[in-house]
């Protein structure tokens, strides 16, 4: 081998060389740029599902319940005070405090405490008359303390939590009266203003609701549209032309199919507004693209050979497409379908359009109540200063990165699992 | 006895001829074979016997062929009827991803050929054995079509062409994709076969239409250049390209 000929082979193992260095570099920063991403919020957000407590005790002295029945009935608990039972229940942390000071112990709760000790009564009717250890959601600020978000060594009028607080949550958290829980009312409530109430659970029934209803209008439009195109119509220009412009659709900016529902679902038809309904309606115009292209590839996947046999055998078209093309086609369709729904998962711009942006401080119950979405929320979360806020959003966003990995997981497993091998 | 008449069968793809005037007398009972180089039009012939060039937008055919005086090149024949008459066999074993019990029954489900489950498992069973399948398959029914091998899968798909009862089996190189034992017990069957259907085949291999055949077409770039007897062909054929090909100087 002569030097000229053994250069160019160096030369050509070093280009080799160098390109696998420069994918190895590519999908390094990609890891990495994925690695920060997710620790910054897992770093951020996995105190959010820890919730804080404060344990005290509350009297149910009947006198001040204001019940006079003997053996009081269920209603009677229902309709008794609990304004002053609760307020004593704050206030007995620190007898000494001047009455006029007493707004500084009850900011240290939710202000659903009232509700917390009549919940806990109704919960237990034999504790009327006793006295006995309750626990107390603590408010926001003691919450971002007990976690270590809140400095406090900075001057005291730059604190949330000023000092007479910190001395009280000191005191309870030596005797062992703060407690940090796994916080399950991150999933069962609805939003709230105050950071140490608020959860999740209207966003996330929204974002099922209007999954269900984009799954249910796109998936039986976008396949049997997939079908007809892709089966039965001729081929032509006019044929060429509805799939330029299905695959246009697939590349309209979201924001657009927001406008479309405002302008339409709600201006038009009248349909409720901030409802799951309409933000699926608005959704499945974005999927359904998704679906018609995911659909007729996985059509065009199956073998000529099985339609020759089934049309040799003396099947109709009809027949050949719905006993054997649609049926094999069906798990990339279906997994098609399942990234389709995961995008719209992932949606805002249509849904604050359309008015899922709302505050919504109930749960819904269907697809016509007022809801929000995860996305939204997310939005609506990181709109707020609150330490308590921050938490939660990198919360949020855990739970919905969770749920587009679950559904990538399905789309996976559906197109591996059910996929049929032909020779 | 004739079963198919074709009389100047011309065939176009989009503004390309494939078949030049083309007229063969098919007859019953008998199997016909159609020889001739890659790209000469004898499977573009054998497709427009059960008007699977319908499958092709752009393909016209124009001639007539009649089977029974039946005319198959009309717009009104219902294609449905003319296929559960006259089955086909494709190059590649195509069973369907199913078992090879709903294979085969296939057919006759669509065509509402059986009246209950005890009749059709005896169409299955019959279709299976004239197939030559039915020992190898008959514990395993409800496995699926595609774990058979080549030769297996092919003979399937003659059982799930038979299983309609045809009166024609058009045959589209069934052997190529298979290893001569495989081969050698298809060709068997083609001769039990031609006591009760009508059989045309396409084929690249002479010697096979030398065993299995007793009429042989000759095609050559789109026309029959010569149709008689097999004998005849393979022995002392009138034209001088079917010499050259048959004794393997082209094609």
């Amino acid at each position: 081998m002569n030097n000229f000929k053994k250069n160019l082979l160096k030369k050509r193992y070093n280009a080799e060389r160098r390109f696998q260095w420069y994918g190895k570099i590519a999908i390094g920063l990609a890891l990495t740029f994925l690695a920060v991403f997710m620790f910054q919020i897992f770093s951020k957000g996995y105190s959010a599902f820890q919730k804080t407590w404060i344990v005290t005790e509350v009297h149910y002295d009947k006198e001040l319940l204001l019940i006079d029945a003997e053996s009081p009935s269920k209603d009677d608990l229902e309709n008794a005070d609990y304004y002053d039972v609760a307020y004593k229940a704050m206030t007995s942390l620190d007898p000494g405090l001047p009455e006029e000071e007493d707004r500084q112990l009850i900011q240290m709760v939710s202000y659903k405490y009232e509700t917390e000790v009549k919940d806990l009564l109704l919960k237990n009717p034999d504790f009327l008359g006793k006295i006995v250890p309750i626990k107390l959601t603590a408010s926001d600020d003691v919450d971002q303390v007990h976690k270590g978000n809140y400095p406090r060594d900075i001057p005291e009028e730059n604190r949330r939590v000023n000092d007479y607080q910190l001395q009280i949550y000191d005191m309870l958290n030596e005797r062992g009266d703060i407690l940090s829980e796994f916080n399950i009312s991150f999933f069962t409530n609805p939003d709230s203003r105050e950071a140490e109430l608020a959860g999740i659970a209207s966003s996330f029934m929204g974002t099922v609701f209007s999954i269900l209803v984009c799954l249910a209008f796109s998936f039986p439009i976008a396949v049997l549209a997939a079908i007809y195109l892709e089966e039965f119509a001729p081929k032509n220009k006019f044929t060429d032309f509805i799939e330029v412009n299905i695959n246009n659709l697939a590349a309209v900016p979201s924001i657009v199919f927001g406008l479309l529902g405002l302008g339409v679902l709600l201006a038009v038809f009248n349909l409720p507004r901030s409802t799951p309904l309409v933000g699926g309606i608005a959704l499945s115009l974005m999927t359904l693209p998704t679906i018609i292209i995911a659909a007729r590839a996985s059509l065009k996947a199956v073998p000529p050979s099985i339609r020759e046999a089934a049309l040799a055998m003396g099947a109709s078209n009809m027949q050949t497409t719905m006993h054997h093309t649609v049926p094999l086609s069906m798990p990339g369709t279906l997994s098609g379908t399942i990234i389709g729904l995961a995008q719209a998962l992932g949606e805002t711009a249509p849904l604050i359009l359309i008015g899922m942006v709302a505050f919504v401080n109930t749960i819904p119950g269907t697809p016509v109540d007022p809801a929000a979405s995860l996305p939204v929320q997310i939005y609506i979360w990181s709109e707020s200063a609150e330490r308590g806020f921050v938490e939660k959003v990198s919360a949020c966003i855990m739970v919905l990165l969770a749920f587009l990995i679950l559904m990538n997981l399905a789309a996976q497993i559906v197109r591996h699992k059910f996929e049929k091998k032909w020779s | 006895m004739s079963k198919i008449i074709a009389e100047n069968v011309n065939v176009y793809y989009g503004s390309k001829q494939a078949l030049f005037d083309v007229s063969i007398n098919i007859a019953e009972k008998e199997v016909t074979a159609l020889i001739g180089p890659s790209g000469c039009g004898k499977s573009t012939f054998l497709r427009c016997l059960n008007r699977m060039n319908d499958v092709i937008d752009i393909c016209r055919v124009e001639g007539s062929i009649k089977m029974d005086d039946l005319e198959l090149n009309s717009r009104k024949l219902d294609v449905v009827r003319l296929r559960e008459n006259v089955g086909m066999v494709f190059q590649k074993p195509n069973p369907f991803p199913k078992t090879i019990y709903e294979n085969v029954a296939y057919g006759p489900t669509i065509h509402g050929i059986a009246q209950s489950k005890e009749e059709m498992d005896q169409i299955v069973e019959t279709s299976l054995k004239k197939a030559a399948l039915w020992n190898e398959v008959k514990d395993r029914l409800d496995e699926i079509g595609i774990g058979l091998s080549g030769g297996q899968q092919q003979r399937l798909c003659i059982a799930r062409a038979i299983s309609v009862s045809p009166e024609v089996i058009l045959m589209d190189e069934p052997c190529s994709a298979l290893d001569p034992i495989a081969t050698a017990q298809i060709e068997e069957l083609i001769d039990d076969l031609k006591k009760e259907v009508t059989i045309v085949i396409v084929t690249h291999s002479m010697s096979q239409a030398a065993r299995v055949s007793q009429k042989t077409g000759f095609f050559h770039l789109g026309k029959l250049i010569e149709f008689g007897s097999t004998e005849k062909i393979f022995k002392n054929p009138d034209n001088k390209q079917t010499q050259d090909y048959i004794t393997g100087r082209f094609g």
